[in-house]
């Protein structure tokens, strides 16, 4: 059925627009650089949106949990592995995505008998010397790096409206709550772009907060531990909802 | 979740068998014969105090007569909450803190949980459990004492073992390696019939106990080293409380070594 390159070519054309659609609704992660470190957030109907990869490596994902849950799982596999058999500081984010999963979501995705992962990752490091480093992984492999943060999310018009203010916003010279303020204002602008119809997506802040999960997490410079991954805690959630809700 | 019931989830030394590593030894009937008798060169200490738990030892490292280091670190952190002090081979209890890292690591991570203190307590029990092959040769004997704070419970806790995987809790104190059978002595009294039970003493005065103590074992023990001001060689303190494991750095250590080590009665905190 597929011997002919054409049908090929269709076929993948067609796993596309079949994992697209499927994402749609995934609701956005938003990473960024802020004075001290790198902030990583989000909010979504239930939990499991952003995760620790290693000591100083994070993960936010869109898509199907069950997807995400395994890439997650092989990234861990890998950097662990790599921090056990020679050092934390070669576990780094390009080797893991550049030598690890891009390949490997690559070959899955063009064997078109088998079921595409319904991903979309957004990882982010803070390196040894204290810069950060923004990577975007589809689910066909396909890998951008992003220097001032970056954002993930189903809809492609919110993803390139979202990215570009990032990149216009001065992020990195911002405290971490000012950077969480402004990373929940574009969130909450995102908002527009979805249909307001849909009652199941909250429009506003407030209605996020209250009916979704928020998460959020820091890569902190400042940590002198070895692991430099810190969950925001209710008190500093508590503080922003009262900012800006 | 891993789907293969015969596989614990969250299990870093499965993981570590599939690439090809191997920590199992085997016992080899020929070498067993020979008793252990492999010298531990070291003093570490733990005891129970007010906010926590104390870990310390000295930073000697000997191979029979020999002196072949002078700045070996011997309380190793594990996670945020846990340290091991270690006794015996380097190599074995090297590995062993590494393992153990990766394993409390990769299993907060992939399971999104902190791994329970029992569960902690039974990981270095398997590891020595394992290690008895090479123990009995004569190669790879380690005793070490591990500590760590239950962040749930809100309570520290101080676990020795012996060779075979056993693991002891303690209640007030331990000390291992060849410096410890002057000190242990000491800790009893200062603890039985000392101004405070250490249980109660301040972090300050538990840190002046512990640079003493460490200071009288390398008066008795040539494989404890002493403190070397003038070289910046001080014991390694570290203190494990709800905040987590804090080692404390040279710079204190020099201040406290000194002020500890005066002559007298008096303590650097005044009590």
């Amino acid at each position: 059925m597929f011997e002919e390159p054409y049908r090929w070519m269709e076929a993948v054309s067609t796993r596309h627009n079949y994992v697209q659609e499927k994402l749609k609704m995934g609701q956005p992660v938003l990473s960024v650089p802020y004075d001290d470190g790198v902030l990583i957030m989000g909010f979504s109907p239930q939990p499991g949106k952003i995760f620790e990869v290693y000591d100083r490596i994070a993960l936010g994902g869109v898509g199907h949990p069950a997807d995400v849950e395994r890439l997650r799982m092989t990234l861990l596999d890998m950097a662990h592995l790599e921090g056990f058999n020679r050092s934390a500081q070669d576990v780094t984010l390009a080797r893991l995505l550049q030598f690890g999963i891009a390949p490997a979501l690559k070959q899955n995705f063009e064997e078109i008998q088998r079921a595409p992962y319904i991903i979309c990752l957004l990882l982010v490091e803070l390196d040894g010397a204290g810069h950060p480093n923004f990577f975007r992984v589809n689910y066909d492999g396909h890998w951008e790096t992003f220097k001032s943060g970056t954002v993930i999310a189903g809809n492609e018009k919110v993803m390139d409206e979202v990215q570009k203010k990032i990149q216009d916003t001065p992020f990195a010279t911002f405290t971490l709550d000012k950077a969480l303020e402004e990373t929940c204002r574009l969130w909450a602008e995102s908002r527009k772009q979805y249909e307001e119809d849909d009652k199941s997506i909250p429009m506003t802040l407030k209605e996020a907060f209250d009916q979704w999960y928020f998460e959020a997490a820091v890569l902190s410079g400042k940590v002198e531990r070895r692991a430099i991954y810190r969950a925001l805690t209710k008190e500093e959630i508590g503080k922003l909802k009262s900012s800006v809700g | 979740m891993n789907a293969d019931p015969n596989v614990s989830p969250g299990d870093f030394f499965g993981l570590l068998e599939k690439s090809g590593y191997r920590w199992h030894a085997r016992i080899d009937p020929s070498q067993a014969q020979n008793a252990i008798t492999v010298t531990h060169g070291t003093t570490v200490l733990a005891f129970h105090f007010k906010d926590g738990v104390i870990v310390a030892g000295d930073r000697r490292a000997t191979a029979g007569n020999s002196i072949m280091y002078e700045r070996c670190d011997k309380v190793i952190p594990i996670d945020d909450y846990t340290l091991m002090a270690i006794a015996g081979v380097p190599a074995t209890a090297f590995e062993m803190a590494r393992v153990l890292t990766h394993n409390f690591e990769y299993y907060r991570r992939s399971q999104m949980q902190v791994m329970s203190v029992e569960g902690k307590i039974r990981a270095l029990s398997k590891l020595l459990k394992e290690n008895v092959g090479m123990a009995v040769q004569g190669l790879g004997v380690v005793s070490p004492i591990f500590a760590t704070y239950d962040i749930k419970s809100k309570k520290a806790a101080i676990h020795f073992y012996d060779m075979l995987g056993a693991d002891f809790k303690i209640s007030t104190h331990t000390a291992t390696g060849s410096g410890s059978p002057t000190i242990r002595g000491i800790l009893e009294h200062e603890d039985l019939w000392g101004e405070k039970p250490l249980l109660e003493r301040s972090e300050s005065d538990a840190v002046t106990l512990a640079i003493r103590l460490l200071q009288t074992a390398a008066q008795f023990d040539s494989a404890t080293g002493k403190a070397r001001p003038e070289d910046n060689i001080f014991p390694t303190v570290a203190l494990v409380t709800e905040a987590g494991y804090r080692f404390l750095n040279d710079e204190e250590m020099a201040g406290l070594c000194q002020a500890s080590l005066k002559r007298g009665r008096a303590t650097p905190g005044g009590n």
